[in-house]
């Protein structure tokens, strides 16, 4: 399949079908068997290994869908590490869902341990010196970190003796890092438009003092500054995918850190408008919170990196 | 100052690429060092300097890019404008001395002037002999222009106008004014409204400057007792003028000052240059919360050029842009605003003992933070932006209907 017979957009409502229909399920590899079969998973990888062959446009909406229905799987890394893992038959298992590989943006082979914010996973790329390692983490020790998040904790894995099954040098791993920065704050920003939909709807229906609340001006700009910083975060993402005007891949960090910190600006606000209801356990926006805190915890430090890399270029 | 007088404008079909490194090129070449906001030489550049510098850039092919080639302009798509942009923004240079002109006037005029106004106020613009004032705002009505009462009345084929204008910018500079008055009464609110091009010598025209916050008197109150003008004057007609007017000023809400994010991130380096200059402020940028805001502000930077990329995607596709402008200029402004901000902190320390380059940039960027007071005010204040996205972009509904 070539990317000329098809346009991201439409792959949008495809990924959204798929992903409310796994959600469907209990247990995350049935889950990601239904992702599987609908062509998710394998969106990037190489038609050998059963993928669609497709380049990182049309994994975005993928993305955006997971963060808006709030998938608690890592499809994104999933989705990139089926295509980094190329030819081998890792790929054609995670292409297939049969199992699922997440990415550990804290800790490292070296450190012994990591940790992995945005699972669960049987397989985990771990940092290893200049490049990465997937390790084969089903047997390992796991310890949860469960305050953040009690439904899907954070889990601190032990990495001694767990078995190597690939490895990628220091530019595969910088590349992969750049592509997953970038689906990981559509994932994000999905989350965040979730809840500005669902808190703008609500306070255009909800009526107190005779008018809906939306009629209060504290209220509309405070919606108007959601709206605007999703808008944002959209758009650095977009530009982020291209390179520059030299043909250099453009640095993926802002736009992650950007969506990041605006994702949890809506979602926080979107909670404080609901009221009372924002701040039970049934109204589904705090899973969204947790999930864009986790991002926020796995990247901790990026946007001083960055800082510090563009006070080093002047 | 002396510019390349021949100067070979690249052809468009050659690629935007082409046209942006021409623009580099040129800019790089020709920006006299004393205007340069990183110049240890910077002075104020007087406005015949500014005039000459910007005329010798519109001859270069870097200005009016997308006015028609009829008017004095470039016939080339909003993909050049912007490419051209990038390389204004990257370079500390000063702002245009003829924004309203350029920005405002220019456009309306030539979306409901008639061709001999087309032919006798655009080119002048372009080529910097003619400077625009606009008189819009009044005492009683900023945002709200149904309560404009600056009154004109039509005797055989003249009008008489009465009334006052306010924070009206470039006044004592300027050779007309953008002038909206109304035919009827207040009580008509926004019918009746109509643009005329007014000479600022006309009799009882007075011009009062007002002193800003930056110590400067860029803008004034406008008084007119009396003033007669020729029917020929008259930019449309009543109503049909100002509501096309309106569409004009929605376009160019979008696409002035593309250069806004470039600029922003040029601001910065000059910042960070001038912190490693001095050897006790370059201890600051080890400070992680230093290089954190910086991170910071480059994801704010990078978000800006997304949505003015976005904007050019848009327009040159044919797509509406309707208030999309708002969500460039609000972000833009806060964003800006609160780097200035920054920047004061950062330079605080400076005295007779800091580096040159240091001192040099503790004055710029204490007039930045001072003026960039103005940015959440002038063109659609910060609460107006708000309403425009909650209404327009988000139709948020008032009422239970």
């Amino acid at each position: 399949m070539s990317s000329e017979e098809l346009r991201p957009e439409e792959f949008a409502q495809a990924a959204d079908a798929a992903i409310a229909d796994a959600l469907s399920r209990e247990e995350p590899h049935e889950m990601a068997a239904v992702l599987a079969q609908a062509g998710l998973c394998g969106v990037m990888a190489d038609e050998a290994d059963g993928g669609l062959g497709l380049d990182l446009a049309f994994a975005l909406p993928i993305a955006h869908a997971a963060g808006r229905l709030q998938l608690p799987l890592p499809l994104a890394e999933q989705i990139l590490l089926a295509r980094a893992l190329a030819g081998t038959p890792r790929a054609a298992a995670l292409v297939a869902g049969e199992r699922l590989a997440g990415i550990a943006w804290q800790g490292s082979v070296q450190v012994g341990s990591a940790r992995l914010d945005h699972g669960p996973a049987d397989w985990l790329l771990v940092a290893d010196g200049d490049g990465a390692v997937l390790v084969d983490v089903s047997d390992a020790t796991h310890e949860p970190q469960a305050t953040l998040d009690p439904d899907h904790p954070q889990m601190w894995v032990a990495l001694a003796g767990a078995p190597v099954l690939a490895r990628l040098d220091a530019q595969a791993w910088r590349a992969l890092q750049g592509s997953a920065r970038l689906l990981l704050a559509e994932f994000a920003n999905g989350a965040a438009e979730g809840a500005l939909q669902a808190a703008a709807s609500y306070l255009a229906t909800r009526v107190q003092f005779g008018r809906p609340l939306s009629a209060k001006q504290a209220v509309r700009h405070l919606l108007a500054r959601m709206r605007l910083v999703q808008d944002v975060s959209s758009a650095a993402i977009r530009r982020a995918m291209h390179t520059d005007e030299f043909g250099a891949p453009r640095d993926t960090r802002p736009a992650l850190t950007g969506a990041i910190a605006n994702a949890a600006f809506v979602i926080e606000k979107a909670i404080h408008l609901h009221g009372g209801m924002g701040f039970t356990w049934e109204l589904p926006l705090h899973p969204a919170l947790r999930a864009v805190r986790k991002l926020d915890a796995a990247f901790s430090g990026l946007s001083r990196a960055t800082g510090r890399d563009f006070i080093e270029s002047v | 100052m002396n510019f390349e007088q021949q100067v070979i404008v690249p052809d468009p079909a050659s690629g935007v690429e082409v046209y942006r490194q021409h623009a580099r090129n040129w800019l790089r070449a020709n920006l006299p060092d004393f205007m340069r906001a990183d110049s240890l030489d910077w002075r104020a550049a007087t406005l015949a300097e500014s005039s000459a510098w910007e005329a010798a850039m519109h001859q270069a092919g870097l200005a009016g890019m997308t006015w028609p080639k009829a008017y004095g302009g470039h016939g080339l798509t909003l993909r050049e404008h912007l490419a051209v942009n990038k390389e204004i923004g990257a370079l500390p240079m000063p702002e245009s001395v003829s924004s309203i002109g350029k920005e405002l006037a220019g456009p309306i005029i030539m979306a409901v002037g008639d061709e001999t106004q087309k032919q006798a106020f655009l080119p002048e613009i372009l080529t910097m002999r003619q400077f625009w004032c606009q008189g819009f705002s009044e005492p009683d009505a900023g945002s709200d222009l149904a309560r404009l009462r600056t009154k004109a009345v039509q005797e055989g084929e003249h009008w008489r106008i009465n009334g006052q204008k306010i924070w009206t910018s470039g006044a004592a500079k300027a050779h007309y004014c953008l002038l909206l008055t109304r035919t009827g009464t207040v009580a008509d609110k926004h019918r009746g409204l109509l643009m005329f091009a007014v000479p600022m010598d006309t009799p009882g025209i007075r011009v009062v400057p007002i002193k800003s916050i930056d110590g400067k008197e860029s803008f004034a109150e406008v008084f007119f007792d009396d003033v007669i003008v020729p029917d020929s004057a008259r930019l449309g007609a009543p109503d049909e003028g100002w509501n096309a007017a309106i569409r004009v000023l929605s376009i160019e809400r979008a696409t002035n000052r593309m250069y806004r994010p470039w600029r922003f991130e040029c601001e910065l380096r000059q910042l960070i240059a001038a912190c490693k200059s001095d050897a006790r402020l370059a201890t600051t940028l080890d400070d992680g919360y230093v290089q954190r805001r910086v991170g910071d502000l480059i994801a704010e930077i990078d978000g800006l050029k997304g949505l003015v990329e976005l904007t050019v995607e848009r327009m040159q596709r044919g797509e509406s842009i309707g208030a999309r402008g708002s969500l460039t200029k609000l972000y833009w402004s806060e964003c800006h605003q609160a780097f200035a901000g920054l920047a004061l902190s950062l330079l605080s320390q400076v005295g007779p003992h800091s580096s040159p380059l240091a001192r040099r940039a503790h004055q710029a960027f204490t007039n930045a933070y001072l003026f960039a007071r103005a940015e959440t005010i002038y063109a659609g204040t910060t609460e107006v932006q708000l309403d425009v996205i909650a209404q327009r972009v988000m139709n948020l509904p008032k009422d239970l209907t």
